[in-house]
């Protein structure tokens, strides 16, 4: 056979070849999955790039309890007192709490609660001996707990005592602000289902295990070691008991999450959509991807993206942005040997402020997707709680400034980078241990993976460079600039770090009430520069324990004039993106997410 | 008994090899500074809580007791617990793989069933345009990053054509990932882009040089066809480099399938080692290294034991 007719065949073949594999291809097709639900039954929702859902238990560890599977049980058991900012300001919701009332008594040291009558899924009363079962399990496991913090909840409280099945008081320790009592402890109660849960393992029966300290370890193991099998949550027994408007489906280990209603549900907010799916992304690239073919409905997308609004808006979208209950900011190590005693002056850190041009941020990397933010009260919603000091920004951007403020206390510029030339401790001198010949040069360890962040502090390393401070950017993954910046003394070889940043997404994310008590404090167990300032401490104090207005206000001004650290913009939480029709909710600026507040409006 | 003495020598040889993995990386993991606990629990974690993750993790104890450990639970088979996936590093693999397999293998046969007839009638059209062409092409398929190539077909094909998802398929089981041919489309094609100029360039030198050969011209003088010069004789002989280039290609598989993992939300071996490394989920990283180190040693270890199957001239660890 010649080549020229063996091509001639070849090409027959290859394009038989082609026009099966077209055919399979398109066969392939008609499976095509994943699409918008576009029905009022369903809804698409984009759980954050890189996070599968892993825990159901509303009680749990730190490594367990981050905000999205917070979110998940929280549609399922809900809390006593839900204080957030699902009704578009930070706020107690009691529609979707399971207590109608907090009755602090005149001296502020207890309250009284009121229960709802309210049920559980199977029928049963929703009573204090919930509300006692949770109270008696924290009390015992509290260091596993997630959310315990020495000298808080449960340790400011002195009893728990049933009045009668919906009604209790909680008693403290001392007087404390009714505001922040409710907002930051009282809204951690969770109450459990203690006719299904109190029990040692999963062959013992339910009964009063808890109110024993042996006991309720046991209990805690048990449910704890329950919730490790991720592959029981839709068929295990134990989570079918709920308080809140949804139960789950289908719990698949590789993250997708499908909720269905309570039929039994009783409360307030009762589920608008039948079947709620929640998807998880492995990219943010990916769920964009997704969004544009209509594969979800609630999703987001990256602030870069931002100029494709129009576009979104041409596929029945609209284009939302998420702010966050949060501060951004960058911590000083003033216990770093090198820059440590550059950092403890007030002059120092004034002259680092005013070198950041945190509207000009705002407006070049952000898209206008931040807030500036000046102090240690969030700004990116309005609130009672920001001082006029902090709000007008006491140190705005002008390097010129920031250069006098150095040439002012005994530093010259040298080759562009500021040299102390005048140590001591005098008015004009460079201050206590700054010594002769110190580079203002400092290091940030910042948060790797984002385009954004690494622009903006490219920007920052710019006009800092104005001033004639040398600020060096290494990087790394966000979980290892936590690792990498703790809390140390000056002798320790990690205390090598002179600045962090892991603000990508918002450095602090506060409970309702925005004390700053682990930030600020000189205890404070996320202090990680190790700041001191014994006016702060007692004004952080006051803000938790003093029902004055003027408490947080203080606080406020206080350290928007001290500068513990460098205030950034606040990036919003998420740029959401979300299906033309979907409505009737507020995006909570405590970043959780609210299925039984979505619903289809046409 | 060459062949025999042969094969338990590279066993052996491939247990060392992962031993001395397994003390690298747990080391260098371990000389990470600040430990794993802060990152795992967040900012917003106490002194407490992060002195108690590390007790519950054993990594308060010195690192040789640690490892030893590791080494124990690991030969009990048990490969320890997800710091943050709240799983079993063995099921997590076990749900994994499965999936990265479904996508390498089909990328490589997909991207070999296309390399080896174009890379031969390469050879067989040396230096004519549709040589040419196709030499163009290659380079640039293989100067083209995989993110870059998926998310043109994305761009194409789902979203401006719609034929196809731009997910991978969903589920959770590996019956239900085959259930969805078209959400593995685009996947397996942008896996097997690179094979195809990689493997077609391999194809076509194997090709050239074997044409070149005593016996193709003695076959060409006993009367022999092209079509039977090539399919009988050159086709087999050609292939002996591609394979062998097949079994030292299987870490690169696995770093192309991390890529179109990410960009097609699959979530498979890739994927899990990627983020495990962001996270510092030190067991689920071991665990992973394990898997690529024995896959890669396997890989070798096949790819040997082919060529010989295939090449008799290949004496056993003397190709």
């Amino acid at each position: 056979m010649s080549l020229g007719r063996m091509g001639v065949r070849r090409r027959w073949a290859v394009a038989g070849a082609a026009a099966v594999a077209a055919s399979a291809l398109l066969a392939g097709c008609t499976g095509a999955s994943g699409s918008s639900s576009a029905s009022a039954d369903e809804i698409n929702y984009a759980l954050p790039p890189n996070f599968t859902p892993n825990w159901l238990l509303p009680i749990g560890t730190a490594a367990h309890l981050n905000t999205n599977n917070s979110s998940i049980a929280g549609a399922m058991w809900e809390p006593l007192v839900a204080y957030d900012g699902s009704t578009g300001k930070v706020a107690w919701n009691k529609k979707g709490s399971i207590a109608t009332a907090a009755d602090f008594a005149a001296d502020g040291r207890s309250v009284q609660i009121t229960l709802g009558d309210r049920h559980w899924s199977d029928g049963t009363a929703i009573t204090s001996r919930d509300v006692q079962f949770w109270y008696n399990l924290i009390t015992v496991n509290k260091k596993q707990y997630a959310s315990y913090s020495p000298g808080k909840a449960p340790d400011n409280w002195t009893s728990l005592k049933v009045i009668d099945d919906r009604h209790f008081t909680i008693t403290f320790d001392q007087s404390y602000n009714p505001q922040w009592m409710l907002a930051d402890e009282l809204s951690l109660i969770r109450p459990l289902p203690q006719h299904k849960w109190d029990k040692t393992s999963a062959s013992a029966k339910v009964s009063d295990a808890d109110k024993t300290t042996a006991g309720a370890k046991k209990v805690w193991s048990y449910l704890n070691t329950a919730a490790k099998d991720i592959s029981k949550y839709a068929s295990s027994p134990l989570w079918k008991t709920v308080s809140g408007p949804y139960t789950v489906k289908s719990f698949a280990t590789s993250g997708k999450v499908v909720l269905t209603p309570n039929k039994k549900y009783d409360g307030g907010e009762k589920a608008n959509i039948a079947t709620v799916n929640l998807l998880p992304f492995t990219t943010a690239t990916a769920e964009t991807n997704a969004l544009r073919a209509g594969q979800v409905d609630y999703g987001y997308i990256d602030p870069s993206d931002l100029d494709q609004k129009e576009s979104f808006a041409s596929r029945g979208y609209s284009v939302k942005p998420w702010a966050g209950w949060a501060i951004t900011y960058m911590p000083y190590n003033f216990n770093n040997p090198t820059m440590g005693p550059v950092f403890r002056q007030l002059y120092a850190r004034q002259a680092i402020q005013r070198s950041i041009d945190q509207k000009g941020l705002v407006k070049a990397i952000f898209n206008g997707t931040a807030t500036p933010g000046y102090g240690p009260v969030p700004q990116g919603q309005k609130s009672d709680y920001v001082s006029a000091v902090q709000a007008s920004n006491p140190y705005p951007f002008d390097t010129a400034a920031a250069s006098k403020l150095l040439t002012d206390h005994g530093w010259t510029k040298q080759n562009g980078v500021m040299v102390c030339t005048r140590p001591g401790t005098g008015s004009n001198q460079c201050g206590a241990g700054v010594k002769r010949g110190t580079t203002f040069a400092m290091e940030v360890l910042s948060q790797s993976g984002s385009s954004v962040t690494d622009n903006e502090m490219s920007a920052i390393q710019s006009s800092l460079a104005k001033t004639g401070i040398k600020f060096s950017i290494r990087t790394a993954p966000v979980n290892s600039v936590l690792s990498q910046t703790p809390q140390c003394t000056a002798s320790q070889s990690i205390c090598k770090w002179q600045l962090s940043y892991f603000g990508t997404a918002g450095s602090w994310y506060f409970p309702a009430f925005p004390t700053g008590d682990r930030l600020f404090a000189s205890d404070g167990g996320s202090n990680f520069g190790n700041y001191h300032n014994a006016e702060v401490d007692r004004l952080v104090n006051k803000t938790t324990t003093s029902d004055d207005p003027k408490a947080m206000q203080e606080y406020s001004a206080a350290l928007a004039k001290d500068l513990p650290v460098i205030w950034l913009p606040e990036p919003d939480y998420q740029i959401s993106v979300v299906k033309d029709g979907l409505g009737g909710f507020s995006q909570d600026s405590l970043a959780n997410f609210h299925p039984a507040q979505w619903k289809w409006t046409k | 008994m060459a062949t025999v003495w042969y094969l338990v020598r590279r066993v052996a040889q491939a247990v060392l090899v992962i031993f001395l993995v397994t003390i690298v990386v747990f080391g260098l993991l371990h000389a990470l500074p600040g430990g794993p606990a802060r990152g795992i629990l967040g900012a917003q974690a106490t002194a407490q809580q992060i002195a108690a993750f590390n007790h519950e993790q054993g990594l308060d104890k010195p690192l040789v007791a640690q490892y030893f450990y590791y080494l124990r639970t690991l030969l009990h088979g048990d490969l320890g617990t997800s710091y943050t996936l709240n799983e079993p590093v063995s099921a997590l693999i076990v749900q994994r793989l499965p999936r990265t397999l479904v996508l390498t293998v089909l990328s490589a046969v997909l991207g070999l069933l296309l390399a080896i007839p174009v890379g031969m009638w390469q050879a067989v059209r040396r230096n004519k345009p549709f040589d040419y062409a196709m030499t163009a092409l290659s380079f640039v398929a293989y100067a083209t990053p995989v993110y870059f190539f998926g998310l043109v077909l994305v761009l194409v094909f789902s979203q401006a054509l719609r034929w196809f998802p731009s997910q991978a398929p969903q589920g959770d089981t590996l019956g239900q990932v085959l259930s969805d041919p078209a959400g593995l489309v685009l996947p397996v094609v942008a896996g097997a882009a690179s094979m195809v100029a990689v493997f077609s360039r391999y194809m076509r030198a194997a090709t050239l040089e074997n044409l070149s050969e005593d016996y193709v011209r003695t076959a060409r003088a006993g009367g022999a066809g092209q079509r039977a010069i090539l399919l009988r004789h050159v086709f087999r002989n050609s292939l002996t480099p591609v394979v062998a280039m097949l079994g030292y290609y299987v870490p690169v598989l696995f770093g192309g399938a991390l890529v179109v993992e990410q960009l097609f939300n699959y979530p498979g071996m890739g994927l899990l080692f990627w983020s495990a490394a962001q996270s510092s989920d030190y067991p689920v990283l071991l665990g992973c290294v394990l898997v690529i180190s024995v896959a890669t040693v396997v890989g070798t270890l096949l790819a040997d034991i082919v060529q010989r199957i295939i090449d008799p001239r290949v004496v056993a660890g003397n190709s």
